[in-house]
């Protein structure tokens, strides 16, 4: 079943002279339960594809749909709505709220979701992404590792149709960075959540089941693979 | 986990700017409560003065009294018709009421004379004109005494102890002169310094005896409560016919109660100055919050909150601020004020000496302590803080969440 259908989406920043196709004329079709690599050189269009189908941003030209609802002219209130209910975002940079602990940040999403889960939900996920006991502790006491779990706990309590990461290791150390690939991917197959994350890693596209290579704002290859380990 | 706790959080993370910023809504709450009650002090003080001084809750004199400088002529003398008579007596609003016979006499020691107010009143004085902020050195004259109180500044301008003897010379009623050699029974300090310098009381008979009069200048009445003077005039006035006056204590004041309202301006001026610039303060420090969470806000859209609540989040941390901040003011403010109402200023004793001239007021600044009064200050405040945190919100909610989560 298809969650996200792409079909001409276009991103063009800047007019006349300076005018740039971040993305140009994208067709494509994500499926539930995919874990599928993102890749390409830099400035390729991964982070405006992924940010299209976040429900960030919507298409210049084309369309962008979310389980068969369009993107283009949502108002902000749809918009985030859609964010809310639909999509779990995992960060390069972590982006965990600082001010709260491991624990609260994972509330907060919840909170945001409409769930009422309250502190124990909250430790119960943070235990499943392999953080017990570090619930009360906030993100400066956290190594980039247990930050991105966090992240991944806190991107997950909505239940989301898809799980969207840019570059998700880029700031990660190669074992943390497999730890959280592997978390992901257990995750993947445990509850089907969709995952589609972008890298310039080989290492984490060996992860992928698929491959979407872009350039110049287009994608230029899609192949899929067995469950390669 | 609530907007309200984010908000919280967010502010204790930079403490000291937040302190910094607020720190003049604490001031301007802080001098707009204390100051009103202040001038609210000075102004219960100016009533408090009259009311216990010369007008009582309400005065009856004759027509065309003067009304300015030490002048208290007996050309003409008052009588009370009847039905007044009855209405004093018989109202239940009434709580008493006394006659008086004020004139001008001149106070001599032999070396030294001075022009005075004398009250001539019987026992019932006391009830009308009460004397709870009297000291009295000595005491006061009994009715049937040729004795006198003096006020404390007459005994200090002219070395008068108590037990001294000294002679008083006026006008008689029919125009004659008349004195007498009056024992000094004792010196009063009243609270109220314009008496204090001017003016003396006598035993009834011995003020009619004085002036040759046989009926008073001055009738003067306590109600109550303050409040019933208006109405109760009213009937007075219907009561006495043409030949008096009847003067409320309210319209006594009225005069000096206007140059207060002025006052009262002046200070909201200044408290409205000092609320402008908190609000820019506190606008600066919610911007500050505002570039430095860049990511923050992109994030927190990202996991789909609405602009709308973006905005109440920044709202909200302005609200904590203006709401905290305007407490402490009211909690150091209102301490003050009720602290002042507790324990007056003695302006009396700071500043012996000086002539007032006539000005009927307190000798004691003191504030009024009206918990009510202090609602108004606080939520100006606040929502002066809530105002300066919408445009710095508004800037936030607009940010492009694409770029806002990938901002350092
Ligand atoms: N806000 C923007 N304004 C103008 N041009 C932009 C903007 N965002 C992206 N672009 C341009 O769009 C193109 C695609 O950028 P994008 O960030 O999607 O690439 P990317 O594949 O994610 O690159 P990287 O691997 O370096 O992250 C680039 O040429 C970039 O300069
Ligand atoms: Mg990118």
């Amino acid at each position: 079943m298809a969650i996200c259908e792409l079909k001409g989406a276009t991103k063009t920043y800047g007019s006349g002279a300076t005018e740039v196709h971040a993305i140009l004329g994208i067709d494509l079709t994500i499926d539930a339960g995919e874990f599928t690599a993102f890749v390409g050189p830099s400035g390729s269009g991964k982070t405006t594809l992924l940010n299209q189908i976040g429900c960030l941003d919507s298409p210049s030209a084309g369309s962008v749909h979310i389980r068969g609802k369009a993107t283009a002219g949502l108002s902000d209130v749809k918009l985030a709505g859609l964010r809310a209910e639909e999509i779990g975002f995992i960060f390069q940079s972590f982006n965990l709220i600082p001010v709260l602990t491991a624990a609260e940040n994972v509330e907060l999403a919840m909170s945001l979701a409409g769930q009422d889960g309250g502190h124990d939900a909250a430790l119960a996920l943070l235990a499943e992404v392999g953080l017990e006991g570090l619930g009360g502790r906030r993100p400066n006491q956290l190594s980039g590792g247990q930050q991105q779990r966090v992240a991944i706990a806190r991107a997950l309590v909505k239940k989301p149709s898809i799980v969207i990461a840019d570059e998700p290791t880029a700031n990660l150390d190669s074992d943390s960075g497999r730890a959280v690939l592997d978390l992901m991917r257990a995750l993947n197959e445990k509850h089907g959540t969709t995952f589609l994350f972008s890298t310039h890693d080989p290492m984490v596209v060996d992860y992928a089941r698929r491959v979407v290579t872009l350039r110049d704002g287009a994608i230029v290859s899609d192949e899929r693979r067995g469950a390669a380990s | 986990m609530t907007l309200g706790r984010l908000a919280l959080r967010n502010m204790l993370r930079s403490k000291r700017r937040t302190l910094l910023s607020t720190a003049a809504i604490v001031v301007g709450v802080m001098y707009l409560i204390l100051g009103q009650a202040f001038v609210g002090g000075i102004e219960e003080g100016i009533v408090q003065a009259a009311e216990d001084g010369m007008t009582g809750h309400i005065t009856v004199r004759v027509d065309d009294y003067p009304t300015t400088g030490l002048s208290h002529p007996v050309d003409d003398l008052l009588t009370l018709t009847p039905a007044a008579k009855a209405l004093l007596d018989d109202d239940a609003r009434v709580a008493a009421w006394v006659e008086r016979t004020v004139f001008v006499a001149t106070l001599s020691t032999g070396d030294d004379s001075l022009r005075i107010r004398a009250i001539g009143a019987g026992a019932r004085d006391a009830e009308v004109f009460q004397r709870t902020t009297w000291t009295v050195e000595g005491r006061v004259p009994e009715t049937a005494e040729q004795g006198a109180l003096l006020g404390a500044g007459i005994g200090r301008m002219l070395g008068i102890g108590v037990g001294d003897r000294v002679i008083l010379r006026t006008r008689t009623h029919a125009g004659a002169i008349n004195a007498l050699d009056v024992a000094v029974a004792g010196l009063v300090q009243t609270g109220n310094m314009a008496l204090d310098g001017t003016t003396a009381w006598l035993p009834d008979a011995l003020a009619r005896d004085l002036v040759r009069a046989e009926r008073p200048t001055h009738v003067g009445v306590r109600l109550k409560r303050r409040g019933q003077a208006p109405a109760f005039a009213e009937a007075l006035r219907a009561a006495v016919g043409d030949g008096a006056d009847v003067i409320t204590v309210q319209e006594e004041t009225a005069e000096l109660l206007r140059m207060q309202q002025i006052r009262r301006n002046a200070l909201n001026i200044l408290v409205g100055v000092l609320l402008a610039m908190s609000a820019l303060a506190i606008a600066n420090t919610i911007l500050m919050a505002a570039h430095e969470r860049v990511r923050e806000v992109g994030t927190l859209r990202a996991m789909g909150m609405t602009r709308r609540r973006i905005v109440a989040l920044f709202v909200t941390e302005g609200a904590i601020m203006g709401g905290l901040a305007g407490l402490v003011g009211l909690g150091v403010g209102g301490l003050g004020a009720w602290y002042f109402s507790e324990n007056p200023i003695d302006l009396g004793a700071l500043m012996q000496g000086v002539d007032y001239g006539n000005i009927q007021f307190s000798a004691y600044l003191y504030t009024a302590f009206d918990p009510g009064a202090m609602v108004l200050p606080f939520v100006i405040a606040a929502s002066t803080a809530v105002l300066a945190s919408i445009y710095p919100a508004l800037l936030a909610s607009r940010l492009e969440i694409a770029d806002a989560v990938r901002a350092e």
